[in-house]
Order: C-alpha cells, then sequence, then structure tokens
C-alpha cells in the first residue's frame, strides 16, 4: 500500500508548482465561468443592470475625463505641463491605494477562511498557495484600476488624436503596472502577520488612519497658503509636492511613459515599460518567495492569534447600546443592541466611517476660508448645498457598505429570528433604529458643526436639520428594505453582500434620491440667491423644503414597506 | 518503510498564554482506527491540525508514515486526507467537479479515479446531486463530498474531525462501514468525535484528551480497567474527563 502511495507521491512532485498552480486556477477559472453562466440563466435581467450600472459609471468617468482635457486643450501649453502631472500624481495616488487595499485582501485571503485549511493541508507547496493567493489579490483589488484607466485612456485619445502606438503602450503601463503594489500589499500583509499581534495590528490601522488624515490637514494647509491663484503659490505648491516625481517612484516610470507614448517617443517609452516591467516580475518573485519563506509558522501564528481563547467583551460602548434603544420593545431593542455591539467590535465598519466622518470635519473647519474665497453675492446657498451633497453621499456609502446586509447576514440564523415573538416589520424596525442612531449622530454632529461655522440663522438651521434628516430616513430606509426584498442569505462576507445585484439596486436607489433632493435643494438656492441664509425663510422655501424631505422619507418608508411585505411571506 | 501512520513526540502547543496541547505523544500505527475523544476546547482540533500540517508545534515532533510533517510537508500532505469539522466546497462547483478537481491535486490515474468515483458516488448515495452546484448542497450533502474527496485519493492515512455531523442514519452506517475496510486494509484512520456510540463500535484505540493533555490511551477494554467500570463509553468518558461530575451524580444519589 505504501509503495502505491510513493508512487502517487513521486508523480505528485514530478507535477510541480507550475502544473499545480495551473490547475487551481483552472478550478478557479471553472467556477467563474459556472458562476457566470448560472447569473445569465437565471437572473438575466440582474445581469443587465449591473452591466448597465457599471456602464453608466464608467461613461460618467469617460465624461469626466473628456471634459477635463477639453479644458486643458484650451490653453496647449498649460496642458504640456499638466497632463504629465496629473498622470503623475494619478499614478503616485494609485500606487497607495492600491498598495493599501493589495494588502488588506491579500492579508484576509492568506490568513483566513476554510479554503486556505483545504488548500494547506493538500500537497500543495507553499509557494503555489501563495502564487495563487497573490494572483487572486491583484484580480480582485485592481480591476478598479482598468475602470479608472480606460475611460482615462479613451477620452484623452478622442480630445488629442493621440497615435496608434499609444493604445498599446497605455494599456500594457497599466497592467505591468499592477503587480507593483500588488506585491507591495502582499509583502505588507506578510509583515503584519509575522511580526505584529492582534493589538499592534490594530495600533497598524490606526496609524495609516492618522497618517492619510494629517497628510489630508497638510495638503489642504498648502493649498490655502500663499496668495490665492498666483503663479508663485503654484510653483511653491507644486514644489512642496514634488516628492511624488521621484525618479524613484514606480508612478514616475509610468506616467514618463505614458508621456513618451503620445509624444511619438515610442523608443523612450518602451524603455520606461521595460523598467516597469522588469521591477514589476522582480517584485512579484521577490514577494512570493519572501512570503512562502516558513509561510506555516506565519499562518500558525496569524491564526494562533484570533483563536487565544475569549476576547474580552463589550466595554462601556457595548453597554450603551442598552441605553440608547431604550425606546424600543424588548425583542426589537435587542436586534438593535445586537447590531450595535457587533458594529462597534468591528473596527472595519467604524474606522471607515471615522475617516470619512473625519475628512467632513477637516472639510466644514475649512468652510471659512473656502467661503471668504468665493463670492457669496448670488451663491448665499451654495455651501449648505455642497454640505448636504457631501453628507449625504458619505452616508450612502456607509448604508450601502454596511446597513445593507444587515438583514442577509441574519441568513443563518433565520430560524432564530423566526422564533422570536417579533414580526418582520419589527425586525425590520429594530434594523432601521440601530441605522438611523448611527447616521444621526453623525449627520447631526457635522450637521451642527455647519451651522455654527457658518453662523447660520436659527429657522434656517432647522431647515438644514430636517432636510438632513429626511436625508437619513431616507438612505437608512432603502438599505434597510432593499436589503430585506433582495436579500442574499447563502453569504457570510458582507463586502459580498453589499457587491450582489441588491446592493447595486440599493446603491443606484440611493445615488438617484440624494441626486433629486439634491435638485430640489439647488431650486431652494436658486430661489434665494441672493438673500442666502441670511434672509428670512418664505413660505416657497419652506414648501421646497417639505417636499425635498417628503422625497427623502417617502424613499425610506416605501422601501422598508416592500421589505417588510417580502420578508413576511418568506419562509424563515 | 514505516509502520507508524502517525508519530506524535511529546508536542506542545500555545495559543498565547493558553495551553491548547500539552505533551502530547502518541503513535497510530497501520492499519489503525483511533478515536480521539475530549471535551469542547480539549485540543482535538487543534492536534489534527497540527497533524496536517495547518499548525505547528512548538515544541515536540509530528511524523506521518515517517516523513516530519514540519520538514517534509508536501511528502507527508500527499499520504494524509483531512475531512475538516466544517466542510470546506468551492461554492460555484459542482460536487463532481470538485472531486475531479482534488483526483488531478492528488495525480490520481484517470481509470483509477473513474473507478473510485463511481463507487463513492454509489456508496455515499450522491447521485441526485453531484451535477449540481455546490452552494445549494445541506450540511450533510457538503460532508458526503468532502468525504468522497477525501478518499478518492486512497490515503495511507485518514484524519477526520466530527465526521458524522449532518449525515442521515444510512450515511452514517456507510461512513462506519468504510473506515473499518480502510483500517482492515493497512490504511490509518485518526478519528476526532463526540458521538461516544461510534467510537465504542469501530474503533481500535481510544484516546481522551483533557485540558490539552492526553489523560487515557487504550482499547475499551483497558479503559474499562482503568476507570475500574464494566460500563459504557459514555461512564468511563465522564469518569475521567469529568471527575467532578461523578461525584455530583454520587451526591445527588443517582
Amino acid at each position: 500500500m505504501i509503495d502505491e502511495s510513493t508512487q502517487l507521491e513521486t508523480q505528485s512532485m514530478r507535477q510541480g508548482s507550475a502544473a499545480s498552480l495551473s490547475l487551481l486556477i483552472g478550478a478557479k477559472c471553472r467556477a467563474l465561468c459556472n458562476d457566470v453562466q448560472q447569473s445569465l440563466t437565471e437572473a438575466p435581467f440582474r445581469v443587465l443592470v449591473t452591466v448597465g450600472c457599471m456602464g453608466l459609471v464608467w461613461l460618467g468617468l469617460y465624461g469626466l475625463f473628456r471634459m477635463i482635457f477639453e479644458y486643458l486643450e484650451q490653453s496647449p501649453l498649460e496642458a504640456a505641463v499638466a497632463i504629465p502631472l496629473v498622470f503623475n500624481y494619478f499614478f503616485a495616488a494609485m500606487l497607495v491605494m492600491l498598495t493599501v487595499s493589495n494588502a488588506i485582501i491579500a492579508y484576509s485571503s492568506l490568513f483566513s477562511g476554510t479554503e486556505s485549511d483545504f488548500l494547506l493541508s493538500a500537497p500543495v507547496s507553499l509557494s503555489t498557495y501563495v502564487s495563487l493567493k497573490y494572483l487572486e489579490t491583484l484580480f480582485f483589488s485592481s480591476w478598479a484600476l482598468v475602470l479608472l484607466g480606460l475611460p482615462l485612456m479613451l477620452a484623452m485619445a478622442d480630445i488629442y488624436e493621440e497615435p496608434v502606438a499609444y493604445y498599446p503602450f497605455f494599456s500594457a503601463f497599466f497592467l505591468l503596472f499592477v503587480p507593483i503594489p500588488g506585491a507591495l500589499g502582499l509583502l505588507l500583509a506578510w509583515f503584519a502577520a509575522r511580526f505584529m499581534n492582534h493589538t499592534m495590528r490594530r495600533r497598524l490601522v490606526v496609524t495609516i488612519i492618522v497618517v492619510f488624515v494629517v497628510s489630508v490637514v497638510w495638503v489642504l494647509r498648502s493649498v490655502q497658503s500663499g496668495e490665492d491663484g498666483s503663479t508663485r503659490w503654484l510653483h511653491e505648491f507644486l514644489y512642496k509636492i514634488s516628492f511624488v516625481r521621484s525618479a524613484l517612484l514606480p508612478s514616475t516610470w509610468v506616467a514618463k511613459g505614458v508621456d513618451a507614448s503620445i509624444h511619438y517617443r515610442s523608443g523612450e517609452a518602451l524603455a520606461y515599460l521595460i523598467v516597469v516591467a522588469s521591477n514589476a516580475m522582480f517584485l512579484s518573485m521577490l514577494a512570493v518567495a519572501v512570503v512562502s519563506w516558513r509561510f506555516t509558522s506565519v499562518f500558525d501564528k496569524a491564526v494562533s492569534a484570533g483563536g487565544a481563547g475569549a476576547r474580552k467583551a463589550s466595554g462601556p460602548l457595548g453597554g450603551f447600546g442598552g441605553a440608547v434603544f431604550f425606546y424600543l420593545p424588548r425583542g426589537m431593542r435587542m436586534i438593535a443592541v445586537k447590531d450595535w455591539r457587533m458594529f462597534i467590535r468591528d473596527p472595519g465598519q467604524w474606522t471607515q466611517l471615522a475617516v470619512l466622518l473625519g475628512l467632513m470635519i477637516l472639510y466644514l473647519a475649512n468652510l471659512p476660508r473656502f467661503a471668504s474665497a468665493v463670492p457669496l453675492e448670488g451663491w448665499g446657498m451654495i455651501i449648505p448645498f455642497l454640505n448636504l451633497g457631501a453628507l449625504s453621499f458619505i452616508l450612502a456609502t456607509f448604508t450601502s457598505r454596511f446597513i445593507f446586509p444587515l438583514v442577509s447576514l441574519e441568513g443563518r440564523q433565520m430560524w432564530l429570528i423566526g422564533l422570536l415573538p417579533i414580526t418582520a416589520a419589527q425586525l425590520l424596525m429594530a434594523k432601521f433604529a440601530f441605522a438611523m442612531t448611527v447616521s444621526v449622530v453623525v449627520s447631526l454632529f457635522t450637521t451642527m458643526l455647519a451651522v455654527l461655522v457658518l453662523k447660520m440663522p436659527g429657522a434656517w438651521a432647522v431647515l438644514q436639520v430636517c432636510v438632513t434628516m429626511s436625508v437619513c430616513v431616507g438612505l437608512c430606509g432603502l438599505a434597510v428594505g432593499v436589503g430585506a426584498r433582495l436579500p442574499v442569505f447563502g453569504s457570510h462576507s458582507a463586502a459580498r453582500i453589499a457587491n450582489s445585484f441588491g446592493g447595486t439596486v440599493n446603491l443606484v436607489a440611493s445615488v438617484a434620491m440624494i441626486l433629486l433632493m439634491l435638485v430640489g435643494m439647488g431650486i431652494l438656492g436658486f430661489h434665494n440667491k441672493y438673500t442666502g441664509f441670511h434672509g428670512p425663510v418664505d413660505s416657497t422655501t419652506l414648501a421646497i423644503a417639505g417636499t425635498v424631505s417628503l422625497i427623502g422619507v417617502g424613499s425610506g418608508i416605501f422601501a422598508l414597506f416592500l421589505g417588510a411585505r417580502h420578508l413576511s411571506h418568506r419562509d424563515m | 518503510m514505516s509502520t507508524t501512520s502517525i508519530e506524535i513526540s511529546s508536542v506542545h502547543k500555545r495559543y498565547g498564554r493558553k495551553v491548547a496541547v500539552r505533551n502530547l505523544s502518541l503513535s497510530v500505527p497501520r492499519g489503525e482506527l483511533f478515536a480521539f475523544l475530549g471535551p469542547n476546547g480539549a485540543g482535538k482540533t487543534t492536534t489534527i491540525k497540527m497533524i496536517c500540517g495547518l499548525l505547528r508545534p512548538q515544541e515536540g515532533t509530528i511524523t506521518v508514515c515517517g516523513e516530519s510533517i514540519v520538514k517534509n510537508g508536501i511528502r507527508a500532505k500527499a499520504r494524509i486526507a483531512y475531512v475538516p469539522d466544517q466542510p470546506f466546497l468551492y461554492e460555484k462547483l459542482t460536487g463532481r467537479e470538485f472531486l475531479l478537481f482534488v483526483a488531478k491535486m492528488y495525480s490520481v490515474r484517470p481509470a483509477e479515479r473513474d473507478r473510485l468515483l463511481d463507487e463513492l458516488i454509489q456508496r455515499l448515495d450522491m447521485s441526485d446531486f453531484l451535477d449540481f452546484m455546490a452552494e445549494g448542497y445541506s450540511h450533510g450533502m457538503k460532508q458526503k463530498v468532502v468525504l468522497a474527496a477525501a478518499l478518492i485519493h486512497d490515503p495511507e492515512v485518514l484524519v477526520v474531525d466530527e465526521p458524522m455531523v449532518g449525515l442521515d442514519p444510512r450515511t452514517v452506517r456507510v461512513v462506519k462501514d468504510l473506515f473499518v475496510e480502510r483500517s482492515r486494509r493497512g490504511k490509518a484512520v485518526f478519528m476526532s468525535t463526540h458521538t461516544l456510540g461510534i467510537a465504542e463500535a469501530v474503533s481500535d484505540r481510544i484516546g481522551i484528551i483533557n485540558h490539552g493533555e492526553l489523560i487515557a490511551l487504550g482499547d475499551l477494554q483497558e479503559l474499562r480497567s482503568r476507570a475500574s467500570s464494566q460500563s459504557s463509553l459514555e461512564d468511563i468518558f465522564i469518569q475521567l474527563a469529568h471527575p467532578e461530575m461523578v461525584s455530583n451524580m454520587i451526591v445527588n444519589g443517582r
């Protein structure tokens, strides 16, 4: 028997890492094909809507890039300076963002999940396992770059009538750039698992957030310092951020290569392409080799740290939930408190909201400077309008990503919910109460800050708060209602649920509602264009604000009604 | 050629300050069906994960068919099949596609693969659902496919964590027979379970672990003598792993 096994093992060894990798990739591709085929057969409308939404986003980006390039084309000299800079900063920003997102995805892909146990207990070499996870990470994290890159490339080609060589060069630069932040992200994930325990990892996340916020403050201060609009100020500002154009950065090589391809310097573009390609290959091989080396002990450390026994629960914020939801009946309160505790104990949720909120506060803190920089005559309502827009989109991001999946995540425990003495409508109301609590805390805080900063009179402040609250009702109601109407009960991953068809419908509905409300607020601003918020609140203003609020509240209630009706007819 | 399928020597494993496995030494020879018992959190799954190379012992060594799982991981893993307590399948692959994928991964010859596949489909009664995507499977269906995947490359050592959870009585019987057949054919089966009746019925030897330490090892007769009792494995288990429960029962006159 052992002889047979030895024979099998010898064959397996002979098969080699490359063959194993291609076998694993083959299985993943097969699964992807099955998924697409299933979607096309069982829900073609969903596919159509998803593709349509992506097409809309793509077209929107294309239109935006076209407008920018058309504007730049009006002054060719400025365009000659600006376009390479735009590429430089675009790729530098992408380098940082993709490194961070690759690190997050690589960490969860390498060190958690039952697939890791399955593959690591099979006779698959560690370098094969790491290579597979690396490729997966690249695929999942970098499609956004392609979504952004293609309209950028086409818009530019459309306006400047670029040479034919530009297209293959641009595509090649994009594709070969992707592995560089991918490899850096993989190394970062490995570093966190290898050298940091759970507490240190949390501190690392907080440090990254602080660095990010400090950088934003620094850039904002740089933008505002000096004489606005002067050439000297522009030079000073560009000098301050000239490190982004360092010849040592991959983003610079890509930007210079693209610039060379635009200006018919194919030889130079090819040279940069070779530099990017060789670095991408070297970094990829280095990252896979480093991460594979003694990977089992790193994997052991990463999974053991999480399983070090019971972690102490709660703390004051966990208990705080019970007090906040005092107004709900007992059954509903329990569900709202449970959601609250999960929110507090998941840094992935509150840190994202904290970052968005931090940016909003920064923006509000800088409002007086912006307000003094633009003539308010005829633009008196522009700032409250912008505030509402920014806050609404921040809330929409939060509700789409974290509130929408709430009902779906109950899927596995639906029998438990079904046994509770509460109706489907009450269940949704509990979810809605939780969502509203978080949203109202965030939006009331920022709205009151805006009111104070702008010294808004009482009546206008009340009106602003009412409209903001109606946005909260609308977005939370849509997220909970659509989440119940189009749930994804099979998945444990909130991110996957948020990216589902229902998630897309919720996002589109939320954006449509916000746009509709902003149109109303635009009309309100136009109506008060000369007096701004220093004038009286007349009946027309009240009527417009009432209609806008009705849109928000109505959307939320309608979605909740649809969700509750669907859930009450569903088997638990 | 090693006659020992699994050799665990002085293995120690900690999670931070918590000791999960303490100085564990255990040997499972070829052809043995070994049942590994213990209360929740006793260290069973940690031990199993160390045998399969998913976790590393901080001290001590583990060999599978003579190969160190740490030093010669791939060679050792080629001889093991692991069935976890939470069955893993690619949700968007059919059961059949998954089984063919696993067979390829272990380089099973096509003729052998087809023969084993047909046999497993028939014995585990999978023909009704094997061509549907795994996302729609019940826990029991997943468990059947994962068991079939573990057996399709005819491993020297089969390591199973709670194999009977979610299976219907007919399949439980089939799985028990499969395990016994394997041990009769000289293959080792290392089974962790809470279903003491099954352990009692099929295992050659039983090990009981508690708080990371092996507190009892031997066949049923040896355990009975150790517990000074002729009663069932359930009683012996409670007597050895939960002596405080026995004292309470005596106090309560039961």
